[in-house]
């Protein structure tokens, strides 16, 4: 199988790394990188479960392959606190109860962390727009939109 | 009861949130070992055919295949808990005889080093079948007599129970209903596919299996019967599990079992994740059901009989079809005094995907029929159909006829009166809303499940409680938390009778070489059963902490209580010791004792209460297009005493949505036994902006027996919103209908056919 070496800019720190051309990005996080925090729900785009951020956007690790982003600055579930300090979207979901089994969370904070950075002061329509493509069967939905809202609301206020 | 309390009814996070919303927490699908090897299934593509030549040769020449595992060779395994203490057992294999009986029946397993070299020696397995005529349809499955699914059959169990007379019921009723309802073959949809594992077989003759399962020491059970292992050489782990439903109560026995097998073939850890595919089309699904239902009942609103023809629809095999069917009996009966009742129930196997266990367990399906029709006896006799449900409703006090158990706690009147209150029912009910394009509605359903299955399974729960000699305490509970939260709700029940703070209590993952005997999570019994075995174990542990107190204060123990943290004696609260001290010394200080104190408990649940719901739905239905708008549901629920309160509101509105999804979207398709929508795009579950406003409501009639009054909630919530959509419907638009999932085309044609 051919290979190819790409590198990868991953929660802030530079990977080099041989993959081959069919290699899936989420793959490549999970197995070869050992990042298992992004999930896979059904490999088809349809899920959410697998939503990174790739160069600030969110993506479906599962349907890109790792040549696609070779350069690309990529942040996981994993990147996002600071020590131990927690994100403001992850001490939301804590806090708002919107996480149960949290298979869905780690996609489901990825897609709002991807948003708040476009639009920083969304509505609740926006958020329930924006996490349409995240999956979740436990929660109903409510919470987590909650929650980004919430996290949104937090993070103008640090900024300010 | 005063709710004094420090830590019962309080909504503490939960205590393995950290770990999911930064990724740290691993799931079966997130396991990796050393040396560590892939496995997957070759699949029977024919719905029913006779194996009759495996050819593995190419496959096994491939370098990287390390273990080949045929229907031939891989061990029988009983498949239902119920089973182990029964001659039957021998019928209920999972992993079979040389017969498939549907279209994705595993043939055989391979393992391999890598993903892609097992995809490869997949493909070069030849299969040889001698097809057999398949059995699609549940009605010819009844009369077929040349083709038997089974050696015993196509009829996979029957049940059947009447008291009173139903025909002297019908002649006293001045209307009689008759029906028939149908209902589909929802999935479980957890977002972690269903059937993950890691079996690791070491040369010490000790396999370790990582499992996804809800059922641990079933599974430690089953693998042990299977693999001719003594109990304490199996040891069954279940890492974080992605969702669970019933979903995890079943099939993957047979996962466990052939991952087992190739890891004692290799000595090396073996690994089996199935797709989303796989798990849409070969693993377990709700039984669709078709239910004939008469009813009949006075002008006055009295239900005089109620007559009930079941056939579920077990697909190819059965694990749980005698529990579901028993379940529509049970909570059928038990939630109306219905004087005069006939039940039937007939389950038969046919050449489908099987089914199982799934949030409700039989109930979403009989409550569509029985509720559908208690609402069309309210129409045709005038009245509130809220005034008919409390007229005729089970109450505290009385007996219930099924379970044998007196009912000691039912708070329906009060869920009732709460959401009614809350929706705006009585003035939304006698308003005929909406235009003639958009016709509004609101519908309302009640429902009845039992917490727990100790009237039906053996079922014991235990737990071990240990206390630190800094005051901190460890729990051990194999209570499976699937995401509902049961293990921050136990922490929560052992603190508040230990006095040790909830964040000083640390609840042990499951682990059958750890945690003490559990049947596991199904049947909202986690809160309940492993609530008592909790507070069981935590008031052996505090007894024994009194005990030792005795020495150091002087005191009798029965003149000692615990509070914040401190053992304190009654009458002189100034004579006190704190836990922390008293353990420091018991333990290190005092060289005459040197002891643990260790709580411990085990056994089954004295009762099997039934918790209750009412749902309010409100509905918009586009009389041009048949679509259905959910507009808000209303959802009241008695818990008994909600532990946390968050968590169980968090049950309601999933449960709701889940719910939501089997009234509207939900349900696989299937042609000639092939599923025609093995995916979320054509399997549609609710997504975030098809939901509406859901209204969680807690009702708290404190059960007697359970730990702090507490019964369950995690299958109720879904229970009863179907047919609460289903009878909004009817009030916006005066259809009714009779069949599950409600298509847009269903309505359009109900519509036509009513003009
Ligand atoms: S796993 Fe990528 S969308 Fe489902
Ligand atoms: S929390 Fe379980 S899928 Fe969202």
């Amino acid at each position: 199988m051919k290979k190819k070496n790409i590198w990868m800019n991953v929660n802030g720190e530079w990977h080099d790394l041989t993959v081959t051309l069919q290699d899936r990005l989420i793959d490549t996080l999970r197995d070869q990188i050992g990042l298992t925090g992004t999930k896979e729900g059904c490999g088809e785009g349809e899920c959410g479960a697998c939503t990174i951020n790739l160069n600030g956007k969110a993506v479906l690790a599962c349907l890109m392959l790792s040549v696609q982003a070779d350069g690309a600055q990529v942040t996981t579930i994993e990147g996002l606190q600071n020590g131990t300090d927690l994100h403001p979207l992850q001490t939301a979901f804590l806090t708002e109860s919107a996480v149960q089994c949290g298979y869905c969370t780690p996609g489901m904070i990825m897609a709002g962390h991807a948003l708040i950075k476009q639009n920083p002061d969304p509505d609740k329509t926006t958020v329930k727009t924006c996490l349409a493509n995240n999956l979740c069967r436990c929660t109903g939905y409510e919470q987590p939109v909650k929650a980004v809202l919430k996290a949104a609301g937090e993070m103008r206020r640090k900024i300010k | 009861m005063t709710d004094s309390y420090t830590a019962v009814g309080k909504s503490f996070q939960r205590i393995d949130g950290i770990d999911k919303v930064t990724g740290a927490a691993k799931y079966a699908t997130d396991l990796r070992f050393e040396n560590m090897l892939y496995a997957g299934l070759l699949r029977s593509p024919h719905a029913h055919a006779k194996v009759t030549c495996i050819n593995t040769s190419a496959a096994e020449k491939l370098p990287g295949v390390k273990a080949v595992a045929t229907i031939f060779d891989v061990p029988k395994v009983v498949q239902y808990w119920f089973f182990l203490r029964t001659e039957k057992k021998k019928e209920q294999m999972f992993l079979h005889d040389n017969i498939v009986r549907f279209i994705g029946d595993p043939v055989l397993a391979i393992a391999a080093t890598s993903k892609e070299m097992l995809k490869k020696a997949l493909s070069l397995v030849t299969v040889e079948y001698e097809l057999l005529k398949s059995i699609q349809d549940p009605h010819t499955a009844l009369t077929e007599t040349k083709v038997n699914i089974h050696k015993k059959g196509n009829i996979a169990f029957k049940v059947n129970k009447e008291f009173g007379n139903v025909h002297e019921g019908f002649k006293a009723a001045d209307i009689i209903v008759e029906n028939t309802y149908h209902t589909s073959k929802q999935k479980h949809a957890s977002l972690e596919p269903i059937g993950t594992c890691v079996a690791s077989f070491q040369s010490n003759g000790k396999l370790t299996v990582y499992s996804s399962t809800q059922l641990p020491h079933w599974s430690q059970h089953y693998l042990a019967m299977a693999l001719g292992l003594s109990l304490n050489k199996v040891r069954v782990i279940k890492p974080f599990t992605g969702g669970a439903f019933g979903g995890r109560c079943g099939v993957i026995h047979g996962l466990e079992v052939m991952c087992s097998y190739l890891s004692r073939q290799t000595l090396q850890p073996v690994k089996m994740s199935f797709t989303r595919e796989e798990d849409f089309s070969a693993t377990e699904s709700r039984h669709p059901m078709t239910i004939r239902m008469k009813t009949g009942a006075t002008k006055e609103g009295m239900i005089t009989a109620n007559k009930v023809e079941i056939l579920s629809d077990t697909g190819g095999y059965g694990t749980h079809y005698i529990g579901v069917i028993a379940d529509c009996m049970s909570t059928g009966i038990g939630l109306y005094n219905i004087p005069n009742y006939s039940f039937s129930g007939t389950v038969v196997y046919t050449n489908k995907s099987p089914c199982g266990a799934l949030r409700g367990y039989g109930n979403p399906q009989m409550n569509f029929a029985q509720e559908s029709q208690i609402d069309i006896i309210a129409r045709k006799i005038g009245m509130d159909p809220m005034a008919l449900k409390l007229k005729n409703y089970r109450r505290e006090g009385e007996m219930d006829p099924v379970l044998n158990e007196l009912i000691l706690s039912n708070g329906l009147k009060e869920c009732l009166e709460k959401g009614a209150r809350s929706c705006g029912w009585e003035e939304k009910r006698l308003r005929q809303a909406g235009n003639d394009l958009i016709k509004k509605g609101i519908g309302l359903s009640i429902m009845l499940h039992g917490t727990g299955a100790a009237r039906a399974l053996p079922d014991p729960g235990s737990a071990t409680i240990m206390i630190n000699s800094d005051g901190t305490a460890n729990l051990h509970t194999a209570a499976a938390d699937e995401g509902q939260g049961n293990r921050t709700v136990l922490a929560q029940i052992a603190s508040e009778i230990l006095g040790i703070e909830f964040d000083n209590i640390s609840v042990s993952e499951t682990d059958t070489d750890i945690t003490p005997l559990d049947c596991g999570t199904h049947g909202s019994r986690q809160a309940y059963c492993g609530g008592l075995s909790v507070r069981n174990a935590a008031m052996d542990a505090r007894q024994k902490m009194l005990n030792h107190a005795q020495k150091y204060l002087k005191v009798e123990a029965n003149q000692l209580i615990i509070k914040n943290g401190h053992i304190i004696e009654k009458s002189n609260p100034d004579n006190n010791i704190s836990i922390k001290d008293l353990m420091q010394k018991i333990q290190i200080q005092d060289m005459g004792v040197c002891e643990q104190v260790i709580g411990s408990a085990s056994g089954i649940a004295p009762a099997m209460p039934g918790y209750y719901g009412a749902v309010f739905a409100e509905v918009e239905v586009n009389t041009q297009t048949g679509r259905v708008k959910v507009i808000k549901l209303t959802s009241a629920y008695d818990v008994g005493k909600a532990i946390n309160p968050d968590m169980v509101r968090g049950q309601i509105v999933g449960g709701g949505v889940m719910g939501i999804g089997f009234a509207l979207t939900e349900g696989l398709q299937l042609k000639d036994g092939h599923i025609l929508n093995p995916n979320f795009t054509d399997y549609r579950i609710l997504r975030s902006c098809d939901i509406p406003e859901i209204e969680p409501i807690i009702v708290e009639s404190n059960e007697p027996t359970g730990p702090f009054g507490a019964k369950g909630i995690g299958e109720g919530s879904m229970v009863n919103v179907a047919s609460a959509i289903s009878n909004a419907i009817c009030h916006a638009t005066g259809v009714r209908l009779t069949e599950l999932s409600i298509t847009p085309e269903q309505i359009l044609q109900s519509i036509k056919n009513s003009r």
